[in-house]
């Protein structure tokens, strides 16, 4: 039994399940990431728990109590929009100090709380504000505070940095993943953003129609994808079709050419997978156990990345390396000796 | 060029003469009391009259007793339409504006066949039972302007997301309704409380046929009986209107969390 446990959730909106038989366990302060594409079922996931949807079936059990059936304003869970939800009558301090004035706490004590909250997101000089006299970011974060100054059992996130710009949201989370980690807060957070759920996460749950697809660290979700759905959400793929003609050995047939893989496959001889190659998998010349020839078609500059898209035979693949100074990037049109290892190709049986 | 500004400022002038020259007319006349020069003296008559007095605060104090009932049932009514059950919203919409095709008439005759000394609920057997008809009344008269004001003020803001944000706080739908949503539509409130105002300060039809000493009926008997008093009342009702929508615009200028945020 987890912290936190999600048992056999189902969610119809008419006709439509919207979530499947989700199940996961999350250990006190570990941070999980819900991600997928629009209509998944991660918000409707995250508001379950919140309490603002009710499940079909399931049960979703904090420390082994079962919260279906109770009001979301029972449950002591905080949760932080993405379109904040500042209330906006009230100013900073008052919104940080709303629901610990609805519980019934002493001023003194709300006070004191009000301040180490306002501290501990960094604008302990804002307090008399409005919403409207602060910045997306700054009310972002405002909103965490006051989510975060009732104490709660578990925090939920949903797509809080997506309003934000880019240079934001990269600072905003690593603030987010900073304070959880610093306060030891069981989080969830809903995200579509792949890097996001990447980069601040203990584990990540890869969503798609409503099924939960892979749940892991985000090291295994990105070099172990276990379907072609989490391969193909989660970053860049290249992806061959083969035929197996040994499972044992792991010998495949890409058109004409034979590949090895020196590991078993779990399909039967004849069968169809799918083999995936992320762009930074392969290098131009270099060692290999595998070595192609490719030409050249599209080459970009990313700056500390070139992405260059070749053909091989058939197939194009889309390579990133890094950008040297000393080594100029190849010239459109021109032939590249292309290596890889066989085991940085992943099989895709579903 | 010319000819296209000429026109349109032709077409306000005209209105507003159409709207102000009666005005100054009824004013000036009320300035005539005292024969041959201006004078004050028909505002004088009508402020000393103890029973303007009278009638004034009665209307003032079931005005305020109209807005109080019609805040507590617009409000709650009007956010649970929009929280939870938004496909009734033209249903309700409906039945607000049915006080503005039904007459007065048909609703004070309505309580005095239900309400009467002989019926099971005899409100009117009293002073104190006809007063709360009579406020009742006219919250029906301020319903179709109340519910809008204040369902205009409820699309301004993201209730679900502020809701939800409330309940996830800890807080119960008392708190969310009085410390969220209410101060979130105040200017809406204080535009519907002052449009009820100014229809209950010229309200006739229910207090005349409920028998009670409202500002409405007052003003019909002063305007029967005297002959400049009635154009200073004219006139002192225009003002207190024109200073509740004076309000209005101080309100929602003041009202700092309705600002544009950054």
């Amino acid at each position: 039994m987890a912290y936190l446990d999600l048992l056999h959730l189902e969610k119809s909106f008419g006709p439509n399940r919207v979530v499947k038989d989700f199940n996961i366990g999350i250990e006190q302060g570990e941070f999980v990431s819900l991600l997928g594409p629009s209509g998944c079922g991660k918000t409707t996931v995250l508001r379950m728990v919140a309490g603002f949807e009710a499940p079909n079936s399931g049960e979703i059990r904090i420390s082994g109590v079962d919260l279906v059936g109770s009001r979301p304003n029972q449950r002591n869970i905080g949760m932080v929009f993405q379109s904040y939800a500042l209330f906006p009558n009230l100013t900073v301090a008052q919104n940080v100090a709303f629901g610990l004035s609805v519980a019934g706490m002493k001023k003194a004590q709300i006070a004191e709380r009000v301040a180490e909250m306002l501290d501990l997101i960094g604008l302990a000089d804002l307090g008399q504000r409005f919403p409207y006299e602060l910045s997306g970011g700054q009310q972002q974060r405002v909103a965490l505070a006051r989510a975060l100054a009732v104490r709660p059992k578990v925090l939920l996130l949903d797509e809080p940095l997506s309003a934000l710009d880019a240079q934001i949201r990269v600072t905003l989370r690593r603030e987010i993943r900073a304070i959880q980690q610093r306060l030891g807060i069981t989080t969830i957070f809903v995200t579509h953003d792949q890097e996001e759920a990447l980069s601040i996460s203990d584990r990540v749950v890869v969503m798609n129609g409503g099924l939960a697809d892979q749940i892991g660290t985000p090291f295994d979700i990105y070099n172990h994808p276990t379907t072609r759905f989490v391969a193909e959400f989660v970053g860049t793929l290249n992806t061959f079709d083969v035929v197996v003609t040994d499972p044992d050995t792991g010998t495949v047939m890409m058109g004409a050419t034979s590949l090895v893989l020196n590991r078993p496959v779990a399909a039967p001889k004849g069968g169809k997978v799918t083999l995936a190659m992320r762009p930074e998998a392969a290098s131009l010349g270099g060692a290999g156990d595998l070595t192609l020839t490719g030409r050249v078609e599209d080459v970009q500059f990313l700056g500390a990345i070139i992405r260059i898209k070749a053909n091989v035979g058939a197939h194009q693949l889309t390579l990133d390396i890094f950008n040297r100074a000393d080594m100029p990037p190849p010239a459109i049109g021109s032939a590249v000796p292309i290596s890889l290892s066989t085991h940085s190709l992943v099989v895709l049986v579903k | 060029m010319r000819t296209a500004r000429f026109w349109p400022y032709a077409a306000f002038l005209c209105g507003l003469a159409y709207f102000i020259i009666p005005l100054i007319g009824m004013f000036e006349f009320s300035l005539r009391k005292r024969r041959g020069v201006y004078s004050l003296d028909a505002y004088t008559s009508v402020l000393t009259d103890p029973q303007f007095q009278q009638t004034f605060l009665y209307s003032l104090f079931m005005a305020l007793v109209a807005i109080f009932i019609g805040v507590l049932l617009v409000v709650p009514t009007a956010y649970w339409v929009r929280l939870r059950l938004p496909k009734l919203r033209p249903v309700v919409e409906f039945v607000t504006l049915l006080p503005l095709v039904i007459p007065p008439v048909v609703l004070a005759f309505g309580y005095i066949r239900l309400f009467n000394t002989s019926s099971v609920v005899p409100f009117l057997g009293s002073e104190f039972g006809t007063n709360i008809l009579l406020s009742c009344g006219y919250v029906v008269l301020a319903l179709p302007y109340m519910y809008r004001a204040v369902d205009t003020g409820l699309r301004a803001i993201d209730i679900l997301t502020l809701t939800e944000a409330a309940q996830g706080l800890g807080a119960s739908w008392a708190a969310i309704i009085f410390r969220v949503i209410l101060p979130n539509v105040r200017v809406a409130v204080a535009s519907g409380a002052f449009l009820t105002f100014a229809i209950v300060i010229g309200e006739y039809v229910i207090s005349a046929l409920l028998d009670r000493p409202a500002f409405g009926p007052y003003l019909v008997w002063i305007g029967s009986n005297k002959a400049y008093e009635p154009s200073a009342l004219a006139v002192m009702t225009f003002a207190i209107t024109w200073g509740c929508m004076a309000l209005i615009q101080v309100i929602t200028q003041f009202s700092k969390h309705t600002r544009t945020p950054l």
